[in-house]
Order: structure tokens, then C-alpha cells, then sequence
């Protein structure tokens, strides 16, 4: 395999907030947002690679920042063999021709006082191109050129003196690819190019980014959080998911058997199309994606993982152990009020059986049995005494996953996913006792 | 008709602006059972969401429903008005077009209500969601006390119930009793301990709880009918999964009728029975979702259904339509199909307005292909139609 041209390794950006001069004076300790939190990929020649994730997931920022258009907080990104966050300004400004970025906004990243012509010469202007021109002048050269580029993304070069507000957003999105072709780029980072568009223009940018990497020899970094067009248009795809890369592999490898919980549960979620789609009813993921301020420990998936791994000696159903934890997790952050619960089972507070049975209907489904109905109901009783960190804490003892206490990392297979059901090493043999319980849930 | 809920017929909404006539809405007909979920599917400026806000009379000036029929069943209304207004009354339907304004806006909540695109915007960011769901199981419970007068405190931002808010700020409007059926509804859609989160400001919830709020707040008034703009378009894939699940499961748990407009031809089918397809303000095909997927007529149906990238399937090139949306603008809507410029098998008998055809009582196309073949000889030249698309960026100028 030849080196790739972009590599990225553990890759980090954190956002800082109440990091001010006022903030320290008030003794306020700095939080950070891990937008991306140690991703690793390679981008090889040529290829399209996917990035793709829901809203908030760091797929933007990762864009960005191995751009250095952000500063990184650690890591680092090799691009064409050099660490790009250590170049000096001269190599710099060599790899800002070499690599482009089109933004998903097609309204807001074009400069509305600005035409057309100059919004694509910009470029050339700033990287002092052409440095001589026979014959002509150098900003007729650069017109020619504008013009030759405009005809390449599907505009017509009588457009050059016109603003971009008399653009639709296809054509606007088509003006982004101009300018970023203009300095004939390597790389392109493309940020949802195509998600502000409707459908029957969005397989028109489509297709002319396949031609367009066809014709130039470009590799792209895809951004976008829509499968379907993944899955069209890309080579490889690494999925994300709050700060992580959960997997990684071939595009038709990953849609058609995806290891990771968290890609199965998105693929699941896309709506087809077609008549068979009619009435098809998705098991989908409980909760929301947790705040990045405060990311889960362990796997950051496992709050909402269908396939969560119990203690390898607790005899335990999955859709049982998933409620104990959702239940778990509620209790940990104060998401449940006893009150509420005192009010429905006995206002006067004295029955405690009765507020156990209120609470385990109202969190449980199903029938817990043995042990572990012993462990959940002395959680309650805490619950019911007003100490829900109490009782957080007696589910915690029992009930702690492997998911939470370890990470999983994505490792150098051709298609990793990072994921403890997926792990070769030591525990993981444990594990795989109960984690044909996980396997039979999926099934 | 006996099991349609709602019939409407040629409706046609416009505004009126600075730049000129936009003919958002025209000639739009469609039916609505009892019971099903119908969809309009439409890219953006065709037309779709203005038809919904046209249906639940909430079109604000400069726009007007200039003409059409929209009539719903209600056996009360149809007997009510059966003396008085007998223009308005057919069998047990009414045309709530012809209704006082009164009575229409009775209608908003027990017949027809709406869940909104975007849940971040929706609610008042000052008033706990509990309360504003309260607030509209208030109105609801008012208006059946006094069906013609439903102030809500909306209406009252004068200096008047400015000076009551500030000398009484614990003043409310909405009692206890209607605070408990918020946290019903709030519970009905499966929002984890809804007597804290009723409590809670709008921004406290992720944009998935809120849009399970506005749909419980939708539901204060049980509604036959409703409205639902995009309800997921603003939601991750996951998030949109769990949102749909709740429409369908209410949907039947209520037995309520959902009027759908989406631009996620997935979410269609996933959700819809039948399914009207909008192009430039009008409906340009119609019928049961089977037809519309596997046997679409309207070359901009079938050209929409080619745009869309197969998830299951990733070979084979797209087959976009060329060419932009039009503009709606009166001064130069063609006096021709709407879509013939960007058709790829447009004719000369293209050249003039087309009407709807019904192809089987059920499925109905506003295309000439309806009733014959595609004739290659008879084309339009293809240049004509970049022509046309040039001259609409010229227009701009």
C-alpha cells in the first residue's frame, strides 16, 4: 500500500468554556466541550472518504480542524508526509493550495457584495497566481480561467459578473466548488455539500463531484450525516459518534453488515424510499446523545447501546440489564423524583413494598427475577429514603459493565469497529459468555 | 364520501408582494379519510406547507386564499348551519371556507391542529413547556364553555395586562387541572417523568423531547386532524426514528386522521397511505402510495424518485432533473405545464395549462403522458428548455 495522502492520529479538539480572565477571578474552573475527542483515519489517494454522524457528533469540527482552519488541542495530521500543525508559514501556505474546503452553506459562504468572477479569482489573487502571463494581463488570465472553471462545474461563463443572491442554492453550491478547484487542490474537504439542497439538485452536485474527482484525480473528505448519500458517493466511511470514531471499513462492506451497535441502529433508522418501507416499524435507540461536557465513561455509546454488556456473572436478559442501567443513569444525574412516586404508590409514605412496586412498573418492563430483583428493589428502598446517589451507587456495584469501565478504541483492521463485542483480547474471551445473550437480543 | 374527513378542492392561496403576485397554492385538491395518514411530498417553494396553513385558515397578510373548497365533516356544524347557510352544508360535511371567522377559529384545536417543523422555535422560551401545553388544554376547555370566545392570554399584551402582569406575576393563566392533563400529555408521549420536566423551560430539552412536547400540545384539544409540517426534518436519523413511532402509535391509539408534508420521500413511504406529490404550487400527481412509487406518471415524480440515492443499493449514476424550481412569481409563470422546462419528454401539447386526469378513480396526474404515449417526434426542443432556465436566472437582473 502507498502512503496515504492524509493521515490523521488522535486527533483532539476541546472547546473551552468559562475559560475567561472574570471566570478565573471567580474561581470558576474551566469545562471543555471534546468536540473530537482521539480519532484516528487515513485518507488514501483518490478515494472518497465518509465521515458521517448525527448533529454534535465532531464531524465538522474534524473537518476543520485537520484543515488547521482550528486549532488542534492534540494529536496529529500528516498531510502528503509532513505534520501539517507543524508547518512553518512558508509550508502553509503550500498546503492551504493543496487542500480546499466547500461549505454546507451555499448562502452564507459566498460573500453577497462580491461577484461571481472575483469570488473564484479570490484565490488565485491571494496565492499570487499566475506569477507571469504571455500576452495577456494577468487578471484577463485569471478571468479565462474563472470562465474555463465556472463551464467545469456546470455554469455558464456569462455568469462571471453576477452576484450570488441570483443564484439558486444549486448553483450557488456549484460557485463553492469552483473556488475551491480554482488552486487545483489535491484535497477537499466537503462539509454537507449537498444538504441544504433538494433532491433533484442534490444529484445534480452529485454527480458532478464524481466527474469532477474523476477528471482531476481529487480525494475527497465527505461530511454529511445523510447514509444514502454516503453510501452513493463514498470509497471508505468512518462512522462518529459524540467525539469517536465507533467504525471504520469498505462503504459496501459497512452497509451491509455493520458491527458496531451504533451503525446497525442508524442504518435501521434511515427511511426507504419504497413500498416496502410502508408501515415498517424501527426498534430505535432510547434517549438523546449525552452532552459532550460530560461524555459517559468507557464506550460513549453504551447509555444508549441495545446490545450493552452485562457483568460476565449475572444471569440477566438484555432488555432487563438495559432498563437497569437507563434507570441507573437516571437516578445518577437526578432524573428521578421519589416524590412522584410517593404520591402514586401511598401519599402517606409509609409503605415502602408499595413504592418499590410503583417504582420498578414505572421503570422496568418485565419480570425481574432472583438476584437481580433483590439488588434493584434494596436500590429502591434507598430511593424511597430520599438517597438516590444511594441507590445509584447499590445498582452500580452489581450491575457495572465492562462497556463503562474500559474504552474501546478503533484498531488497524481493514474494518474496525470500536466496540468490546468485536475485541480479540483477554477480557473480551470472558465477556463472550454473556455476550451471547447481546447477540440473541439482536437477533 | 362517507369515510372522508376532509375534501379539499381547488385551492389556490396567493401573496401579494412587493415583487409582485406569488402564486403559492393553486387548484390544489385532495381527500383525507378517516383514519389514514396522507402525505404531500414537495421540495422547497412548492407550495406543500402553505397548503397545510391554508387548510388550518393561519395564512397572515400579504397572503390570501383566493378560491377553493375545504370541506370537513362535522355532523354539529352541518346541522347548525343547515338553515343558515345552506351554500356551506353537504350532507355532513361543511365548507369552513364559507364559515364565520368565529367558528373557523373554533375549529383550531378539537378539529384540526398542527405540529410544527422546528421545535427550538416553536415554544416561548420564557413560559415552562407544561404550562404552554396547559395553556391549550385551557383554551380547549374555555371554548367548550363558551364555544364562540377563546381568548388565550395571546391576545392580551396590552398596557392594560401589562400593569396586571406586574402588580400580580403569580397570576396564571391555566389552573391545576389543566396543569395535570399537561403532564398527561406529556407522559401520552412518552416523555420520562413528566411532572419534573413539565416544570422545565423549553431550552432544558433536547430537540427530540421537544418535539414530543409540541405533539402532546397538539393533542390538547384531541383533534380529528392533524397537521404535522416536517415534523422530523429538524431531528438526527435516530431521533426521527423515535418521532415516528409516536405519530404512528397515537395515530392509532386516537384514531385520528395525520395530513403530512414532507420533503423525505422515505418518511412517505414509511408513513403514508396515499400520497400527493406538489411541483410549483400544484399537485401534479395523487393516489395510494403503491401507485405513486412503482407506477409514477408525472415525469417530475418519477425524475424525484431517480434524484434520491439508494441506501441499500449504491451502483448506477443518479438521474437528476436538470434545471432549477421555478419561481412563482404571477408575472412569469408560463401559460404552459409548470415543469415542462426541465421535463425530459415534454411535447407541444405541453405548451398550454394542463388539467388533472384521473387514471383509475384513485390515481390522478396533472400530465398529457395520462392519456398518450411519449412521442419524440413531437418534443419540444431540449433547447428551448435551457433557453427558458437561462432566461429565468436573466430575470433576476
Amino acid at each position: 500500500m502507498t502512503e496515504p495522502l492524509l493521515a490523521v492520529r488522535d486527533l483532539q479538539k476541546y472547546y473551552s468554556e468559562q475559560d475567561s480572565f472574570v471566570d478565573s477571578l471567580l474561581g470558576r474552573d474551566p469545562t471543555s466541550v471534546k468536540a473530537v475527542d482521539g480519532i484516528s483515519f487515513e485518507v488514501e489517494r483518490g478515494e472518497t472518504l465518509g465521515l458521517v454522524g448525527e448533529s454534535g457528533c465532531g464531524k465538522s469540527t474534524t473537518g476543520e480542524t485537520l484543515l488547521r482552519l482550528r486549532e488542534a488541542t492534540g494529536g496529529a495530521v500528516t498531510f502528503d508526509g509532513t505534520n501539517v500543525f507543524e508547518m512553518d508559514d512558508d509550508e502553509l501556505k503550500a498546503f492551504r493550495r493543496d487542500a480546499q474546503i466547500v461549505f454546507q452553506d451555499p448562502f452564507s459562504s459566498l460573500d453577497p457584495r462580491m461577484t461571481v468572477g472575483d469570488i473564484v479569482a479570490e484565490p488565485l489573487k491571494i496565492h499570487g497566481i499566475p506569477e507571469s502571463a504571455d500576452g495577456e494581463s494577468k487578471r484577463e488570465w485569471r478571468r479565462d480561467k474563472v470562465a474555463d472553471l465556472l463551464e467545469r462545474v456546470g455554469l455558464s461563463a456569462n455568469h462571471l459578473d453576477r452576484y450570488p443572491h441570483e443564484f439558486s442554492g444549486g448553483q450557488r453550491q456549484r460557485v463553492g466548488i469552483a473556488r475551491a478547484l480554482a488552486l487545483e487542490p489535491e484535497f477537499i474537504v466537503l462539509d454537507e455539500p449537498v444538504s441544504a439542497l433538494d433532491v433533484s439538485v442534490q444529484a445534480q452536485v452529485l454527480n458532478l463531484l464524481d466527474d469532477l474527482q474523476e477528471e482531476f484525480g481529487l480525494t475527497y473528505l465527505f461530511i454529511a450525516h445523510d447514509l444514502s448519500v454516503v453510501r452513493h458517493i463514498c470509497d471508505r466511511v468512518a462512522v462518529m459518534y459524540l467525539g469517536n470514531v465507533v467504525e471504520l471499513g469498505p462503504t459496501d462492506e459497512l452497509f451491509e453488515s455493520p458491527k458496531h451497535p451504533y451503525t446497525k441502529a442508524l442504518l435501521e433508522s434511515v427511511p426507504r424510499p419504497s413500498t416496502a418501507e410502508h408501515g415498517r416499524r424501527v426498534e430505535a435507540l432510547s434517549g438523546d446523545v449525552p452532552s459532550p461536557r460530560n461524555p459517559p465513561s468507557g464506550c460513549r455509546f453504551r447509555t444508549r447501546c441495545p446490545q450493552v454488556i452485562p457483568p460476565d456473572d449475572l444471569d440477566i436478559e438484555q432488555e432487563t440489564y438495559r432498563a437497569v442501567m437507563d434507570l441507573r443513569d437516571a437516578l445518577a444525574v437526578g432524573d428521578v423524583n421519589p416524590d412522584h412516586i410517593w404520591d402514586a404508590a401511598d401519599p402517606d409514605r409509609a409503605d415502602t413494598e408499595a413504592f418499590i412496586e410503583e417504582a420498578r412498573a414505572r421503570h422496568i418492563d418485565g419480570e425481574l427475577r432472583g438476584e437481580v430483583a433483590g439488588v434493584v428493589d434494596t436500590a429502591l428502598g434507598h430511593l424511597a429514603e430520599g438517597e438516590p446517589d444511594r441507590a445509584a451507587e447499590t445498582l452500580r456495584e452489581r450491575f457495572e459493565s465492562p462497556c463503562e469501565t474500559q474504552r474501546p478504541a478503533v484498531g488497524d483492521a481493514s474494518h474496525p469497529a470500536a466496540c468490546h463485542l468485536y475485541e480479540g483480547s483477554d477480557e473480551v474471551t470472558v465477556i463472550g459468555t454473556t455476550a451471547g445473550a447481546a447477540a440473541e437480543a439482536d437477533d | 364520501m362517507a369515510d372522508t374527513i376532509l375534501s379539499v378542492r381547488d385551492l389556490s392561496t396567493r401573496f401579494f408582494t412587493e415583487e409582485g403576485q406569488v402564486n403559492a397554492v393553486e387548484n390544489v385538491s385532495f381527500d383525507v379519510e378517516d383514519g389514514e395518514i396522507f402525505g404531500i411530498v414537495g421540495e422547497s417553494g412548492s407550495g406543500k406547507s402553505v397548503t397545510a396553513l391554508s387548510v388550518i385558515d393561519l395564512i397572515e397578510s400579504p397572503g390570501r386564499v383566493t378560491q377553493g373548497e375545504i370541506w370537513y365533516r362535522n355532523a354539529d356544524l352541518a346541522e347548525e348551519f343547515r338553515g343558515s347557510k345552506p351554500e356551506a352544508v353537504d350532507g355532513d360535511l361543511v365548507d369552513i371556507r364559507r364559515l364565520p371567522k368565529g367558528v373557523r377559529r373554533s375549529l383550531r384545536g378539537p378539529s384540526f391542529s398542527m405540529v410544527f417543523q422546528d421545535p427550538m422555535s416553536s415554544f416561548n422560551p420564557s413560559i415552562t413547556v407544561g404550562e404552554q401545553i396547559a395553556e391549550a388544554v385551557e383554551v380547549q376547555r374555555r371554548a367548550r364553555s363558551n364555544p364562540r370566545s377563546t381568548r388565550s392570554r395571546t391576545q392580551g399584551y396590552g398596557l392594560g395586562s401589562l400593569l396586571v402582569d406586574s402588580l400580580l406575576p403569580s397570576k396564571s393563566y391555566v389552573d391545576d387541572e389543566s396543569m395535570d392533563r399537561a403532564v398527561e400529555l406529556l407522559d401520552q408521549v412518552g416523555i420520562p417523568d413528566p411532572e419534573d420536566r413539565a416544570d422545565e423551560y423549553p431550552h432544558q430539552f433536547s430537540g427530540g423531547m421537544l418535539q414530543r412536547a409540541m405533539i402532546a400540545q397538539a393533542l390538547a384539544g384531541e383533534p380529528d386532524i392533524l397537521i404535522a409540517d416536517e415534523p422530523t426534518t429538524a431531528l438526527d436519523v435516530t431521533i426521527q426514528a423515535q418521532i415516528l413511532n409516536l405519530l404512528r402509535d397515537l395515530q392509532e391509539q386516537e384514531g385520528m386522521s395525520i395530513l403530512m408534508i414532507t420533503h423525505d420521500l422515505g418518511v412517505i413511504a414509511r408513513m403514508c397511505d396515499r400520497v400527493g406529490v406538489m411541483y410549483a404550487g400544484e399537485v401534479v400527481e395523487r393516489g395510494p402510495l403503491a401507485d405513486i412509487f412503482e407506477n409514477p406518471v408525472h415525469p417530475y415524480t418519477q425524475g424525484l424518485l431517480g434524484s434520491i440515492p439508494d441506501v441499500d443499493d449504491p451502483s448506477g449514476r443518479l438521474e437528476p432533473i436538470s434545471g432549477n424550481v421555478p419561481s412563482l412569481l404571477d408575472s412569469e409563470m408560463p401559460d404552459a405545464c409548470y415543469f415542462a422546462d426541465r421535463c425530459p419528454k415534454a411535447m407541444t401539447d405541453c405548451l398550454t395549462r394542463i388539467p388533472e386526469y384521473e387514471l383509475d378513480g384513485r390515481h390522478s396526474v396533472r400530465c398529457v403522458l395520462a392519456e398518450q404515449e411519449y412521442d419524440p417526434a413531437d418534443a419540444v426542443d431540449s433547447a428551448d428548455a435551457t433557453d427558458a432556465a437561462d432566461q429565468e436566472v436573466s430575470a433576476d437582473d
